[in-house]
């Protein structure tokens, strides 16, 4: 990621340190003491600090990233809020981690799930790769005028993010033309144009505001369309809204997030040549979310399994909220069902990954989901 | 209701709620909020200003003037229903009203 950040050379990136992020800011910092980049390192006191500072600075006109985790993330939540609303396409990595307590530093989706509402594109990476990828795709997407939005791109913790992989890196120059120069809207550093930013907003405004930015992460969709279309045709590797992995004729898929998807690619693969019917859908974008495009794909699928890597207290994952939504207009409609894993780094086996499958054959048998939410590897059930 | 005023759809707002021009809340309508409402009594009014002086709106309009003895000045020429909201500090404020005299500016309840 901080080679990503390298070769796009932001004006400005504030930033805070915090587990497992930090290795991303400690490279980059590595980046500007070498003269690699000409970036403005802000070195703050709190993530809520160094949200602020990178809304300051997207504000007076500049190119911004910054990246975080967790109780970091957690931190930033009011200017989450500030920088989706004023329209600044601030560029985050969020390297996935719970969200204390009990403070644990290992991977799960509770942080960048919470932040869903905050108005910012959500964009998920199973492996180093697609997290490489994404990255440059990011600034192209959010400072697209017709978004203008920020934008996390989220990876796993630790499982991800502090595992060497063999991958492929793009030129420096061919990173930059795909990028392109930054071009500000209304910046606050254009004294000939002077305008104000943050002002107050009430009742008889407020919700225009609110339409438009939902006009604005709605466009998004398609603008991350077309830029993934152009990386393809530019780089080579290929991105849609989500991943369909050996969906074509399946009856049972399983519907997750990030790196567990390369876990479960090897069971299906297994199991297909078993001749079982499985296949697995694999979630990118998750702001704004495409519920037309995987009712489309889940069309033939008779069981869906949704796995959340995060929980929601008192109510079903995340995830199973919007596949069950995207699911009700299917005809017929499949038999879907919910299970947590992987809280604060718990493993899941290919074995459990297996018996998910084999219990999704159950219920087609029996015409109907035995339990629609259930915490899997948790001792005690 | 003044054309000037109308309420904008979402699509005609820019991104993020910048504001573009300087002095612009001279097109926003805040008379609406007022449930009391000063009213000018010119007849009382020695054209002390005070009451602009303290207007946190600018909604005592202004007009050229001449005082008893010849001098240009400064008059009241009326106040902006559509930019008062209603507060009544002119009220409170003119020196008028202090010395119980007139009043210049009298405070009625706005009506429904």
């Amino acid at each position: 990621m901080a080679e990503a950040m390298r070769q796009i050379n932001p004006d400005v990136v504030a930033a805070f340190p915090i587990t497992p992020s930090t290795q991303i800011i400690e490279d980059f910092a590595t980046f500007v003491a070498d003269g690699k980049v000409t970036t403005e390192l802000i070195t703050v006191e709190s993530e809520h600090s160094a949200m602020s500072a990178c809304l300051g600075a997207a504000t007076a006109g500049g190119r911004v990233m910054t990246a975080t985790s967790a109780n970091g993330l957690a931190l930033m939540w009011e200017m989450l809020y500030i920088a989706a609303s004023m329209r600044q396409p601030i560029v985050m990595t969020v390297v996935n981690r719970a969200l204390s307590g009990p403070i644990n530093i290992h991977c799960d989706h509770g942080d960048s799930m919470g932040a869903r509402d905050a108005g910012w594109i959500q964009i998920y990476a199973e492996n180093n790769q697609e997290a490489y990828d994404n990255m440059v795709m990011a600034p192209v997407i959010a400072e697209h005028m017709d978004v203008r939005l920020p934008l996390m791109v989220c990876l796993d913790g630790f499982i991800i993010s502090h595992s060497i992989e063999t991958m492929e890196l793009e030129e420096d120059q061919a990173v930059r033309n795909f990028i392109g120069p930054y071009r500000g809207l209304h910046p606050l550093l254009d004294t000939d144009h002077p305008v104000t930013w943050g002002a107050l907003d009430l009742h008889d405004y407020y919700i225009e505001h609110k339409r438009g930015q939902y006009a604005a992460i709605e466009t998004a969709q398609s603008v991350i369309e077309d830029v993934s279309e152009r990386f393809y045709r530019t780089f080579g590797r290929k991105y849609d809204l989500f991943e369909s992995y050996r969906l074509e004729d399946a009856e049972r898929v399983i519907v997750a997030i990030n790196s567990v998807a390369g876990e479960i690619k090897e069971v299906v693969d297994s199991l297909r040549e078993a001749g079982e019917r499985v296949g697995l859908l694999k979630i990118r974008v998750f702001r704004p979310f495409p519920y037309a495009q995987i009712a489309r794909a889940l069309r033939g699928a008779k069981v869906v399994i949704v796995l959340d890597r995060s929980t929601s207290m008192g109510a079903y994952g995340p995830l199973f909220g919007e596949i069950r939504t995207a699911l009700y207009d299917v005809e017929p409609r499949p038999l879907v069902y919910n299970r947590t894993f992987g809280l604060g780094g718990r493993e899941l086996f290919p074995d459990d990954i297996r018996e998910l499958f084999a219990e999704g054959e159950r219920c087609l048998q029996n015409g109907k989901v035995e339990k629609t939410f259930d915490f899997l590897n948790v001792r005690g059930d | 209701m003044n054309e000037k005023y109308r309420l904008k759809k979402w699509q005609d707002l820019p991104a993020g709620g910048v504001i573009t021009e300087g002095g612009n809340a001279a097109d926003y309508e805040t008379g609406a909020w007022r449930t009391w409402k000063p009213v000018w009594r010119k007849e009382h009014c020695i054209h002390c200003l005070t009451c602009w002086v303290f207007c946190p709106d600018g909604a005592f309009l202004l007009q050229d003037g001449r005082t008893a003895g010849g001098k240009d000045r400064k008059e009241i020429r009326e106040i902006d229903y559509s930019h008062c909201k209603g507060c009544g500090l002119c009220v409170r404020e003119c020196p008028v009203n202090k010395q119980r005299k007139g009043p210049a500016i009298e405070f009625v309840r706005e009506e429904t």
